[in-house]
């Protein structure tokens, strides 16, 4: 523990016990919780390092008007700091500060403090967090809290309720895996399997064996009857009681091992059988869950080996233990009534029950539904529900409401139909798809024939946009399945209809595409025909839906273009994605789209546009004027675009080009721009060129961006640029922009903004071989700029990156260690400071190295300034600087480690923390100061 | 017995994650998803495993309203859509819809900001969230389904806020989300029908506070900054990008020209367009004074402020900086705080409430020696001030509320528990016939409403139901509920019409003509061709053809619909006797 903290602690919990008020903030105490519980994992103990706490529970629970959050504060720390045994034993001997702690919840009851649920939530994880160790149990069992927490299990907060079931589970689970001796006791209970004993036996041999004391045989016997008792058939105001005893047994059956899981299941089985056969609807499903739960051997197989635990399959046939669970779930699948019976269905095929005649009954349920609706008949149905089930759900399906929901659970767990082994699944999977086209047809209003009595259930439907985008989900789903293909045509067709209907909602429209756009991907290559008529299908829709007065539709439209062009490639290697008619037919509505009010729509147009790059325009075929004149405003998006999003696409647009020109052109050198050296050796109407000509302007708009984002993808952009010039001086393993695992750059965060449009660059043969060169064309293209740019950026992660870049620049050109001269080419190479926001900055950088601007240009020099213009800087003469002096100056490595460090590396560390809640105490002493409001945000 | 259930997952008697469920008459409604900025892991999010423990909400939930864009009320909206998964409808308003995403982009970028940062959405999941959601208009009732319908008020406090009056059947709720009554400078004060709701779920952020005039706080506020930028000093506001921010610079320009000061006023570059956009295209959302100015001049367009760039910040002289984040903890506002700190002629406001860990949260409560990264110390010798322009309803406008709304039940929600006791006593005092309740952190509330026995017998009020007598007791329930007590089964009434028609035709063409007909005009009803039955449905009404037995030329249509439809029956019965148009497309 920091040392400045341990000397904070005594005032701080002096501050905390006497205010006798909360703090404003009410994340402070959960953070010092945090705090405090991170040291007891390190091993810390809390009570002989800090005396300071125990003696600040002791004042609290002493105070007679404690403020509830510090009351509840006080019981979870003393929870955690008694998690230990050692610290446990120590608390105990500190004049029994446990015992006047937990004690008396019926002292708090008196005091009025109990009825507060954040007193009682705090005292349930107290003794949560406490029960690691059988002394803790030994004290919960000598103090008759069991009977505290049966009561809070159902309290009448809901987080209190759900926090005193899990410490309930936790108890049972846990405590009896606490001793080492469990393979004992399952051989034991092998042997003992067919011998009937009471559960009291059972309970106090289960303890004895687990070499506990009788702690917890007593407290398992408490929870049990307590357990049994909740379970007896109640009125429905007292049903909350069974809810919880299901809700435990989910828990602890999902966790209790072979021993612990045959006495449950002994103790309980009465009463769930008596509860399935009452049929109480509103428990239906959570008993089905506790069944599935108590039967699953999924999450009690050995892991490694794949095979089941016999004993645990032995304690599950054993019939001491009830009735066996796959009867009791046969009785339900016979009565349940329809609501809850496609719900069973749907239940045993999400939780993949081992049994597979229960599997397929459940599949043949959920297809019911879909049948009835449709008309159309499904083999595997037939022996799907009983005839009163039939004709239950046949009226239930007239109704609106839950015949859409029906339809809904049915249609999400579809897909899970194609997981079911094959004698299991009731119908071909082609079947499956035609009747959920159909569902769609129906939904759209389009549907010719509704069978004889199905009318009502068909106006309910119509233009249902839950049904329709489950139906679009499990036609999505079902694309990759065997003999789905079948049905392509009639897919595509039912799609096109959609996407064409006036009446789809913006969310039908956007799944409907995502649909296509899977269908399409499993199209295989020889349906020329299909693509044909698809093609010209879609293109009308699509001109409509371009122009959709709603954005979220122009949008998803322009999305699912530019996903078709990505697709093409994978699809046919010989035809890149503009060389693909299909697309090429979309281009000129993709760059319309640029010019759309929305901006989310004129990125995704650039996006779209990205993924439609020719080979051809890689490898140095001249572009068009269409192309020269997307490049250009392109740039006048970037330049001027209002809205962040356009102007990020913008330079991934570039990013993208460069990365996928650098690929195909591994043995070019790079491309230089015609203002700015006559020895290129690509033609100057060429693509190539083009791209090199945009990318300085790309890189002085980006890094001159106000979001942080274009920043970041242009350092991005730089990087590619750098990577290029450098790999040919072998630096380009260390480029810690390109490698998220480089041991320089931190671990990278899962959502940090990175090229995911970049691929790998060239391969390092194409350009200059000489550092001086790469170094010169890099300050020549702007590049550096950036970089200097972005590390000076208050935004921190764009200064981060370029740190990390700048780092790699200095790495490959001046490795040298500082004072050593670097090549005569590289010190030759000078930049300039003035006009840039940054120069001042690292003018002062300099002049504390020693090394002074101006003067400093060599002979021979390659100087240049990133405006590119040469004469002018001839005529000023001044203010250059040697590029790897103001590398070296910059002190990378230190700005690196404090870059890497979060904004609020600091300000959340516990010094702070304490320093805060400190501070806090302090206002509240002053009567003279302003009182800071808790406000929104 | 009818109920409605109430499920704090995160308002409870704190500010932030304001996320509230509510069960009504069998259909579940989320209220707000908002997220607590002062914590960095899952705590910062409603926990919905409360409410489904298979993470589908779309199952679950009927819709998701939003009241407005602060974080706290929508932050974890994209979490919840695209990283829980759900599918279903959102509602907000078009101000809301259209800033939501700016605010939750500044979030994420905090969050990108900060070491190991998990379980964060993307902006193409901010993206695709606000695809599904669906726009409000102010007093229009919006049918969510057959049974469910809400409708939208204004709220005042921040552009596009909405207090939401949810409906099923005849119960109904009403959720203020943050509310107003007073108008400030360019918003409204709210305003709700007296619907006399079931239950009102109210904020209660100013619960105790009888909150000074708001000028004086002006007055007080240009004091300071006139005072600092009078003596040379430069003020720094830290603001977030929209909402508080373009008040106090509306406050600032009409000072600056009343008092013709020359001192330049800087807002961080990209932000004042951007907000004028909005503004400029909400502007019916603003108070009267500035929709009725709008057309001479737009209070939006600010003479005196203009973009700050970040080398301004060490030009010499005094000038006044609105800069982003509001809670100083990175960005372009530290760096120009770090930079001002060292002078005690500069001043800092914050006007606004920063969370625990914030550099705004320590020098806001006194911390003059703040340690910064690479161990660095940075004595802080500038002024520092905070002054609240919240905009939340006080004691006063909470009590207006209900005298204007009359709900029967009320719970306050977001708010602390001392100063919820304390307003619970004041509305007790003063509305005897309220039942009400403190919404108690990490309570479950299940209300169970007894119709016909809680309204105040004075004061008359119409209530639709069916009297049932059954066991010498009388109760007035739902005529759905009654026919299911009494096992009776609904008559349905249909009315019929019949129309005669001169049509050469076949009659499955003249019906098919009749289809492409109605489809043209019935533009956004659902209009259906059935040509197995010879028929055509609009909705409810059914179009039947048959020909005459005397002239086939002279066809019958017989039409018929439920007394739901009765408008549009007759409207269709009048449009089919003026004839089928020749040319149908």
């Amino acid at each position: 523990m920091d040392g400045e903290c341990v000397k904070l602690l005594p005032q701080l919990c002096k501050v905390l016990a006497v205010s006798g008020k909360s703090l404003p903030d009410d994340t402070s105490l959960e953070k010092l919780l945090d705090w405090f519980s991170g040291l007891t994992n390190l091993g810390t103990g809390l009570v002989e390092a800090c005396p300071c706490l125990p003696a600040f529970i002791s004042t609290v629970i002493h105070n007679a008007s404690p403020d509830p959050t510090i009351l509840s504060f006080t019981f979870k720390l003393t929870g955690l700091l008694a998690a230990t045994e050692s610290s446990f034993k120590l608390l105990q001997e500190n004049s029994l500060l446990l015992g006047s702690v937990f004690d008396p919840p019926h002292r708090w009851q008196e005091a009025g403090f109990w009825d507060d649920p954040c007193v009682r939530i705090g005292w349930v994880q107290g003794i949560r967090a406490m029960l690691q160790h059988p002394p803790a149990l030994h004290f919960l069992v000598e103090s008759d809290f069991t009977k505290v927490l049966l009561r809070l299990q159902t309290d009448t907060s809901l987080f209190v309720a759900a926090a005193a079931n899990d410490v309930l589970a936790h108890i049972l689970v846990t405590q009896s895996q606490l001793s080492g001796k469990c393979v004992d006791m399952e051989r034991e209970e092998k042997s003992s399997i067919g011998k009937t004993v009471t559960m009291d036996a059972d309970v106090q041999r289960l303890a004895l064996t687990l070499g506990s004391s009788s702690d917890y045989a007593t407290v398992v016997m408490a929870i049990l009857e307590h357990v049994k008792a909740s379970l007896v058939s109640k009125e429905n105001k007292e049903r909350h009681q069974t809810l919880q005893g299901l809700r435990l047994l989910i828990v602890v059956f999902g966790q209790a091992r072979a021993p612990l899981l045959g006495i449950l299941l002994k103790a309980v089985s009465e009463p769930l059988e008596a509860l399935v056969a009452e049929g109480h609807s509103q428990l239906h499903l959570l008993l089905l869950d506790v069944l599935l739960t108590a039967y699953s051997c999924s999450s009690h197989d050995n892991p490694t080996t794949g095979q089941h635990n016999p004993t645990r399959d032995q304690v599950l046939n054993d019939p001491d233990s009830g009735q066996p669970a796959d009867s009791l779930i046969s009785h339900m699948l016979d009565t349940y009534k329809p609501p809850e019976l496609i719900h069973a269905g749907a239940a045993l095929l999400r939780r993949d029950h081992r049994d597979l005649s229960h599997k397929a009954k459940a599949a043949g349920l959920l297809l019911l539904p879909l049948e009835m609706i449709t008309g159309l008949t499904l083999p595997g149905t037939q022996s799907a529900g009983s005839a009163e089930q039939r004709c239950s759900l046949a009226e239930l399906m007239n109704s609106k409401t839950p015949c859409i929901s029906l339809l809904c659970v049915c249609l999400t767990h579809a897909t899970l139909l194609t997981c079911t082994p094959p004698d299991v699944l009731p119908c071909p999977i082609g079947s499956l798809v035609t009747v959920i086209l159909s569902l769609l047809r129906i939904c759209s209003g389009q549907a010719p024939i509704s069978p004889i009595g199905s009318s009502k259930a068909y106006r309910n439907l119509i233009g249902c946009g839950k049904v329709q985008r489950c139906s679009l989900e499990a036609l999505t789903a079902l694309a990759v399945s065997p003999g789905a293909a079948e049905r392509m045509s009639e897919v595509f067709s039912v799609l096109i209809e959609y996407l064409d209907n006036p009446d789809s909602e913006p969310t039908v429209l956007h799944k409907s595409y995502q649909t296509l756009l899977k269908w399409i991907s499993v199209l295989p290559v020889p349906s020329s025909s299909i693509r044909d008529t698809l093609g010209q299908d879609l293109l009308s829709v699509v001109r409509k839906r371009v122009c959709d007065v709603r954005w979220e539709v122009r949008d998803s439209t322009v999305e699912f273009l530019g996903d078709l062009a990505a697709l093409s490639p994978s699809n046919d290697s010989a035809q890149c994605a503009s060389e693909n008619p299909l697309v090429c037919s979309f281009t000129p509505h993709l760059v319309e789209a640029l010019q759309d009010p929305e901006s989310y729509v004129r990125a995704s147009a650039i996006k779209a546009l990205a993924q439609t790059f020719t080979l051809g325009w890689q490898q140095g075929a001249a572009p068009s004027q269409q192309q020269t004149a997307l490049v250009k405003q392109l740039l006048d998006i970037l330049s001027g675009d209002t809205e962040g999003f356009p102007r990020r696409a913008v330079i991934r647009y570039f990013s993208s080009w460069f990365s996928l020109w650098s690929q195909n052109a591994p043995g070019l050198p790079p491309p230089r721009s015609s203002s700015s050296s006559s020895s290129s050796s690509s033609s100057s109407s060429s693509s190539p060129l083009l791209l090199t000509s945009s990318v300085g302007s790309v890189l002085s708009l980006g890094s001159a961006d106000l979001d942080w984002e274009v920043k970041v993808h242009t350092l991005e952009l730089a990087r590619l640029l750098l990577h290029r010039a450098l790999s040919p001086l072998g630096a380009s393993a260390s480029l810690s922009g390109s490698d998220a695992a480089s041991p320089r750059q931190p671990a990278p965060h899962p959502y940090a903004v990175t090229g995911q449009w970049a691929g790998p660059g060239g391969q390092g043969e194409a350009g200059d071989a000489d550092p001086g060169g790469a170094l010169a064309g890099l300050v020549e293209q702007g590049v550096l700029a950036v970089l200097l740019s972005g590390l000076f950026d208050c935004d921190r992660p764009v200064a981060l990156k370029a740190c990390g870049l700048l780092m790699d620049l200095r790495d490959a050109v001046c490795p040298t260690p500082a004072g050593a001269a670097p090549s005569a080419a590289v010190a030759a190479v000078t930049c300039k400071l003035q006009g840039c926001s940054w120069g001042k900055e690292v003018e002062a950088l300099l002049e504390r190295a020693g090394v002074v601007a101006n003067g400093s240009k060599g002979e021979g020099s390659k100087g240049c300034d990133w405006t590119g213009d040469e004469e002018e800087e001839e005529e000023e003469g001044g203010g250059s600087v040697r590029v790897c002096d103001v590398l070296r100056s910059l002190d990378l490595d230190e700005r690196l480690s404090v870059l890497s460090q979060s904004s609020d590396h600091v300000q959340n560390s516990p010094l702070s923390l304490l320093q805060d809640i400190l501070s806090i105490g302090d206002r509240h002493a002053d009567p003279n100061s302003q009182e800071v409001i808790v406000d929104c945000y | 017995m009818p109920e409605i259930k109430v499920t704090p997952l995160g308002a409870g008697q704190d500010v932030g994650r304001s996320c509230i469920l509510v069960s009504i008459g069998g259909k579940n409604i989320m209220l707000d998803c908002g997220m607590h900025m002062g914590f960095n892991d899952d705590r910062r999010f409603p926990d919905f495993s409360y409410i489904t423990q298979n993470g589908r909400l779309t199952e679950f939930l009927d819709c998701v309203i939003i009241s407005h864009f602060h974080l706290d009320h929508c932050g974890a909206l994209p979490y919840m859509s695209e990283m829980v998964g759900y599918d279903g409808p959102i509602y907000m308003t078009h101000p809301t819809k259209a800033i939501c995403p700016i605010l939750l982009e500044d979030f994420r970028k905090i969050t990108v900001d900060k070491k190991g940062e998990t379980n964060f959405f993307t902006s193409q999941m901010i993206k695709d969230c606000m695809k599904k959601v669906v726009p409000l208009n102010l007093h229009q009732t919006v049918q969510v389904d057959e049974e469910l319908e809400i409708k939208a008020y204004y709220a005042g406090h921040v552009l596009g806020a909405a207090m939401v009056q949810i409906k099923v059947g005849s119960e109904s709720v009403v959720y203020t989300g943050d509310y107003n009554m007073t108008p400030d400078r360019h918003l409204g004060a709210a305003w709700i029908d007296k619907c006399r709701p079931d239950l009102l779920i109210s904020e209660s952020t100013y619960a105790t506070t009888i909150r000074d005039s708001k000028r004086c706080r002006e007055r007080d506020f240009l004091k300071k900054v006139h005072e600092t930028v009078e003596r040379g000093g430069k003020v720094l506001i830290p603001v977030f990008a929209l909402g508080r921010a373009q008040e106090l610079c509306i406050l600032l320009e009409t000072f600056w020209e009343r008092m013709n000061l020359k001192a330049p006023i800087y807002f961080s570059t990209g932000m004042t367009e951007k907000a004028n956009h909005y503004y400029k295209l909400f502007i019916t959302w603003t108070n009267q004074k500035i929709r009725k100015t709008f057309v001479q001049r737009n209070m939006f367009e600010f003479k005196h402020i203009k973009p700050f760039d970040r080398s301004y910040a060490d030009n010499p002289g005094p000038m006044v900086v609105f800069a982003t984040p509001g809670m100083l903890h990175a960005g372009q506002s530290l760096q120009i705080f770090k930079k001002w700190a060292g002078n005690e002629k500069n001043m800092v406001i914050m006007p606004g409430y920063c969370v625990q860990g914030t550099i705004g949260h320590k020098i806001l409560n006194g911390q003059r020696k703040l340690e910064l990264e690479g161990r660095s110390t940075l004595e802080v010798k500038l002024q520092v001030e905070y002054m609240s322009f919240s905009a939340h309803a006080d004691a006063k406008g909470i009590m207006q509320l209900i005298r204007m709304a009359e709900p029967r039940n009320m719970l306050l929600v977001h708010g602390e528990a001392v100063k919820m006791e304390f307003l619970k006593g004041k509305i007790e005092q003063e509305f005897s016939n309220i039942v009400l309740t403190i919404n108690l952190k990490h309570t479950f509330l299940t209300y169970y409403l007894e119709k016909g026995t809680l309204p105040d017998p004075k004061k008359p009020r119409t209530m639709h139901g069916t009297l049932i007598m059954k066991e010498n007791s009388l109760r007035l329930v739902s005529p759905e509920q009654a026919m299911k007590e009494l096992g009776l089964s609904e008559h349905h009434l249909r009315f019929t019409c019949r129309v005669q028609l001169q049509d050469p035709h076949s009659d499955a063409d003249t019906l098919h003509r009749i289809y492409m007909h109605l489809k043209s005009v019935l533009k956004g009803y659902t209009t259906q061709h059935l040509p197995d039955s010879m028929s055509v449905m609009v909705e409810s009404i059914v179009v039947k053809v048959s020909s005459s037995t005397e002239d086939p030329n002279t066809k019958v249509l017989l039409l018929s619909w439920s007394y739901q439809d009765e408008d549009l029956g007759s409207f269709l019965s009048t449009l089919l006797k003026k004839g089928l148009p020749s040319v149908l497309c």
